[in-house]
C-alpha cells in the first residue's frame, strides 16, 4: 500500500465529526418531545381556567395569549417532535426486522434446495 | 518505527450495567498482524464493535492514526478505511457472488475492477461468479467476505472468527491470504479462539480473559503453555 492511500486515510480520520453518540440525542429530543406535549396541554387548560375565572375581558385576552396561545403551540411543537422520533425507532425496528426475517427465509429456502439436491442424487 | 495505526488505550466498556472490557490496551501498526486470542466470552468482539465504533466505550481512547477518534460513528469510520468483517457471515447470502461483489461498489471503485483483483486472488470465486452465495461452501463464503472487504481499499482490517465452523486446512489457506493481504501494508487484528494457525501468520498475539489482556507479546514467543493455561487456568 502506498503512503497516498495512508495519506488520505489520517486525513478523513482528522476530519470526522465527534458528536456524542446520536441514539442519546434522539432519546433527549423524544422526551423534549413528550414534555413539550404535556406542558403545554397544562398551559392551555390552566390559561382557559383562569380566563373563565374573570370577567374583565382584559384579563381574559391576556390569559388566553399567554396560556393557551402559548401552550397550543407547546402541543403543536412537542408532538411534531414526540412523533418525528417515534416513528424513526419504530421504522428502524422494523427494518431490522424484516431484514432478519429475510434471511432466515433464505437459509430455510437454501436448506431445502439441498435437501431436494441430496434426494435427487440418490 | 512510525506510530501506530491503531491503538486501544485502558479501554473499558459494557453492556447496560454489566462490565465486559475492564481496562484493555492495544497497539498495531502499519502492516502488522495482531492476533486477538480468548476463551468463550472472553470479550473478543466486544473489543471489535468497539474498534469499528459501533459500541462506546465507558472509558478509555480509541486512537486512529494518531487521532482520538473515540466516539466516532462507526459507517463514518469504515468510509475513511477501517473495515470489518464480524462473526459469522458477511455477506449477502441471497446475492450471487457478483452482485455481493457490486455491493461493494458504494466504496467508488469501478465494479471491473473489484472483479479483475477478486478473481486474481480468488480464482475458485471466480469458477462461481453466478451462484448464490450462501449456497457456497463455507470457506469459499469467508474468501467472498474478505474479498469484499478488500474492495473497499481498507488501510484497517478487523476480522472476527475466520475459521469458525471451517475445515483446518481451509483455514490455513484463508491466514495466507491474510499474511498477503498484510504484505501490501493492511493492518490486521484477527480474532481466534483456536490460536495455532493464526499464530503462523501474525506478528503480535494478545490473549484476552475476562475482560483483560492477560498475556501479550510476539507471537513466536506464546507457546503452548501459556495458550494452555489462559484457555484452562482460573
Ligand atoms: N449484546 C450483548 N448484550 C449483553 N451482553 C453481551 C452482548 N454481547 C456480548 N455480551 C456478553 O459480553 C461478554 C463478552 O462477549 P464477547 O462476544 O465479546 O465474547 P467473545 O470473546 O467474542 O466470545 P466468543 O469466542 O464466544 O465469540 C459475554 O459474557 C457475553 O455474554
Ligand atoms: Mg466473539
Amino acid at each position: 500500500m502506498n503512503e497516498d492511500r495512508i495519506q488520505t486515510f489520517t486525513e478523513e480520520i482528522g476530519e470526522l465529526k465527534l458528536r456524542g453518540a446520536r441514539a442519546d440525542r434522539e432519546r433527549w429530543l423524544l422526551i423534549l418531545g413528550g414534555l413539550g406535549l404535556v406542558a403545554g396541554v397544562g398551559l392551555a387548560i390552566f390559561g382557559g381556567f383562569q380566563a373563565s375565572g374573570t370577567t374583565n375581558l382584559g384579563d381574559q385576552v391576556a390569559f388566553l395569549a399567554t396560556g393557551t396561545l402559548i401552550g397550543l403551540a407547546l402541543v403543536i411543537a412537542g408532538a411534531a417532535l414526540f412523533i418525528r422520533y417515534s416513528i424513526a425507532r419504530f421504522m428502524r425496528f422494523w427494518l431490522v426486522r424484516l431484514v432478519h426475517e429475510h434471511r432466515s427465509e433464505t437459509d430455510r429456502v437454501i436448506s431445502a434446495l439441498k435437501e431436494i439436491e441430496t434426494k435427487l442424487n440418490k | 518505527m512510525t506510530n501506530p495505526i491503531l491503538e486501544l488505550r485502558n479501554i473499558r466498556a459494557s453492556y447496560g450495567s454489566i462490565e465486559v472490557l475492564h481496562g484493555v490496551n492495544l497497539s498495531i501498526g502499519r502492516g502488522e498482524v495482531v492476533a486477538l486470542l480468548g476463551p468463550n466470552g472472553a470479550g473478543k468482539s466486544t473489543m471489535i464493535k468497539v474498534v469499528s465504533g459501533l459500541l462506546r466505550p465507558t472509558s478509555g481512547q480509541l486512537i486512529v492514526g494518531g487521532r482520538d477518534v473515540t466516539g466516532a460513528a462507526a459507517n463514518a469510520l469504515a468510509r475513511a478505511g477501517l473495515c470489518t468483517i464480524p462473526e459469522g457471515r458477511g455477506i449477502f447470502p441471497n446475492l450471487t457472488v457478483r452482485e455481493n461483489l457490486l455491493m461493494a461498489t458504494y466504496s467508488g471503485h469501478k465494479l471491473s475492477d473489484i472483479e479483475e483483483r477478486t478473481y486474481a486472488r480468488f480464482p475458485r470465486l471466480s469458477e462461481r461468479r453466478t451462484q448464490l452465495a450462501g449456497t457456497m461452501s463455507g470457506g469459499e463464503q469467508q474468501m467472498l467476505s474478505l474479498a469484499r472487504a478488500l474492495a473497499t481499499n481498507p488501510v484497517i482490517l478487523l476480522l472476527d472468527e475466520l475459521s469458525m465452523g471451517l475445515a483446518p486446512l481451509i483455514v490455513a489457506e484463508l491466514y495466507q491470504q491474510v499474511a498477503a493481504i498484510a504484505a501490501e501494508g493492511v493492518s490486521v487484528l484477527v480474532v481466534e479462539q483456536f490460536a495455532r494457525t493464526v499464530l503462523g501468520v501474525a506478528d503480535q498475539a494478545v490473549l484476552l480473559a475476562h475482560g483483560k489482556v492477560q498475556v501479550s507479546g510476539k507471537a513466536s514467543d506464546i507457546g503452548e503453555d501459556v495458550l494452555a493455561g489462559a484457555y484452562l487456568g482460573s
